[in-house]
């Protein structure tokens, strides 16, 4: 499943949303290989830094052998990867992990919380493309950091906003209870988003295996040696974040125990 | 020029590598997860640490990035002995290179019994005892004592005839009196050395990066006191030394062996270039035929020693 270790183009770089950078690489086989929700190792040269770093694919297309990555600074290794110069080569690992499924009883509902949106433009393209009836709930602090409505053609966007410079003023979860038969839903963001996501499905007597999330923890191989990324599973012990995971569905997590990850 | 380069290596009790770079415990899981990797450059693979029975491992977080090298608390996440002897032992039998497991445990029962269970199973070329786990309750006891350590390694001598290393801590004010014991107490080489103890803090969130607070410290940040460790020992235990701690060149592995290691470990490296083990094997293969020396042998660690009395 994996290409392999290779050198990536940068072909575009762009801010998608405010703090964010998406990286747009030139990598055919990688473009074809990758299925929406999986994740690329990304090669850091900062000063002092040793471990690569975990970001999902937000899209790709292997027409044009392009995949983009979308991404905050956080710190030195996302910083100078924001900071790679047009026709520079990134080194990808890739690509890994589990993607989403795809099939499922329409409307598919996607609950995107801050850079939890990042995954998503490559898997509603992928949804859509297959004819599948979209809604995509869209959350931000402010209206700044919301992605735009565009990047989701064919899909119905709504959003929220914490400080309501945007849509409804609240959580992104609220916005789920306006939906009529949700039962195919995709989350990604924030642990407590995905918690109170969580909870409102509860509330709602939605299945928590009809929910698939995109998990971020912190990572070191990718690829199952260093058991790094640890998630709290349901049935006990530990999933790994980049064999079980990144997306997987809902109820196999013990959202009790999740902690919050570094999410940038 | 002529000469046929030979790389083997021999680590005592019969066990010979075919070449000097190995893979260290908890970097490379059971040997199946590593499509990116030629097994063939391997000398040996180390598992994952084993103990009697499954293991959960601790809570997240268990890994932070600290500069030039990580810190983790993994917590010895792995299936137990008997899942390894009976699941993948018989898999590493087919294998052409030799698997070690690493052994962990709480006790010294806990070791004696996984010595005892993989004793005699093919697949499994030799034992690690991890005396060194800074992550689990009672991890490093046996690491810290001369004497702990060689009962522990007397224990498991007897328990078993696989090729016996131990892996020493670093987190001790003499590494070479421990080694001595564990010389004594009938092991055929030590490995060194385990991560050093460290901890990280999140400013921002005001709290540890690591849920344990504290955990083992790996990479490049480790290597020049790694070195200095493996130099001692190589001067003072008369079985072999394998080197560990921060290695990812060839430049890096040389150093090692021309301190007195015999082999070296690939750990933390893995991570971030899963070929760097077919790197660092080329590279030295590469200087010993550029510098024209046989054999890993030749290399003149008495001269390097002797430049530093000068």
């Amino acid at each position: 499943m994996i290409v392999a270790a290779a050198q990536a183009e940068v072909v575009e770089r762009s801010t998608p949303m405010s703090g964010a950078t998406e990286l747009v690489v030139h990598h055919p086989p990688s473009a074809s290989a990758v299925q929406p929700g999986q994740f690329f190792q990304l090669a850091v040269g900062a000063p002092h830094t040793i471990l690569r770093r975990p970001y999902s694919a937000a899209w790709a297309d292997p027409i044009s052998g392009r995949l983009g990555f979308i991404f905050n600074v956080v710190g030195a290794g996302s910083a100078w990867l924001a900071n790679l110069p047009e026709g520079h080569d990134v080194d990808l690992l890739g690509p890994l992990g589990r993607g989403f499924e795809l099939d499922g009883r329409d409307p598919a509902i996607v609950v995107a919380g801050g850079l939890g949106v990042a995954v998503f433009p490559g898997v509603v393209r992928a949804l859509v493309a297959r004819g599948r009836r979209v809604t995509v709930l869209l959350g931000a602090r402010s209206v700044a950091q919301l992605m735009r409505s565009d990047r989701f053609a064919g899909a119905e966007v709504k959003v929220a906003t914490d400080d309501g410079s945007a849509g409804h003023h609240g959580s992104v979860v609220d916005l789920l209870l306006d939906q009529v038969g949700g039962l195919d839903i995709f989350g990604c963001g924030p642990t407590p988003m995905l918690q109170a996501l969580m909870r409102a499905a509860r509330r709602l007597d939605i299945p928590l295996s009809s929910i698939q999330v995109a998990l971020e923890t912190p990572m070191g191989c990718g690829i199952g040696t260093c058991l790094g990324c640890a998630a709290p599973g349901r049935a006990g012990g530990y999933l790994l974040t980049c064999q079980d995971g990144p997306c997987l569905r809902a109820d196999r997590i013990d959202w009790d125990h999740m902690t919050d990850a570094f999410h940038g | 020029m002529a000469d046929q380069l030979d790389i083997g290596v021999g680590l005592g009790h019969g066990l010979r590598l075919r070449g000097p770079v190995m893979v260290a415990s908890g970097t490379f899981g059971y040997g199946f997860d590593a499509p990116l990797v030629d097994r063939s450059a391997l000398g040996a693979i180390v598992t994952k640490g084993t103990t009697p029975r499954p293991r959960a491992g601790n809570a997240p977080t268990r890994i932070a990035e600290t500069p030039s090298g990580m810190l983790n608390a993994i917590g010895l996440q792995n299936p137990g002995v008997e899942h390894v002897a009976r699941e993948y032992a018989p898999i590493w039998a087919s294998w052409e290179v030799p698997v070690i497991v690493n052994v962990a445990g709480d006790a010294i029962q806990d070791y004696v019994e996984v010595a005892r269970r993989l004793d005699g199973v093919a697949g499994v070329a030799g034992l690690e005892l991890n005396i060194s786990c800074p992550n689990v309750v009672n991890g490093l006891q046996f690491g810290l004592d001369p004497r702990l350590a060689a009962e522990l390694t007397m224990a498991v001598r007897r328990a078993t005839e696989l090729p016996l290393i131990v892996k020493l801590t670093p987190n001790v004010t003499d590494i070479v009196a421990v080694g001595r014991a564990v010389e004594a107490a009938g092991a055929d080489a030590v490995s060194a050395i385990n991560t050093y103890v460290g901890m990280a803090i999140d400013v921002r969130r005001r709290r540890p990066m690591l849920s344990r607070g504290s955990g083992g410290v790996s990479g490049p940040a480790i290597k020049p006191m790694a070195l200095q460790a493996v130099w001692q020992l190589a001067d003072e235990l008369s079985i072999p030394v394998i080197g560990i701690g921060g290695i990812t060149t060839p430049s890096d592995a040389l150093e090692f062996l021309l301190a007195g290691a015999v082999a070296v470990q690939l750990g933390t490296v893995n991570y971030l270039r899963p070929e760097s083990t077919r790197e660092v094997l080329d590279g030295i293969a590469q200087y010993m035929h550029q510098h024209r020396f046989n054999n890993l042998r030749a290399l003149p660690i008495r001269g390097v020693r002797a430049m530093a009395h000068a």
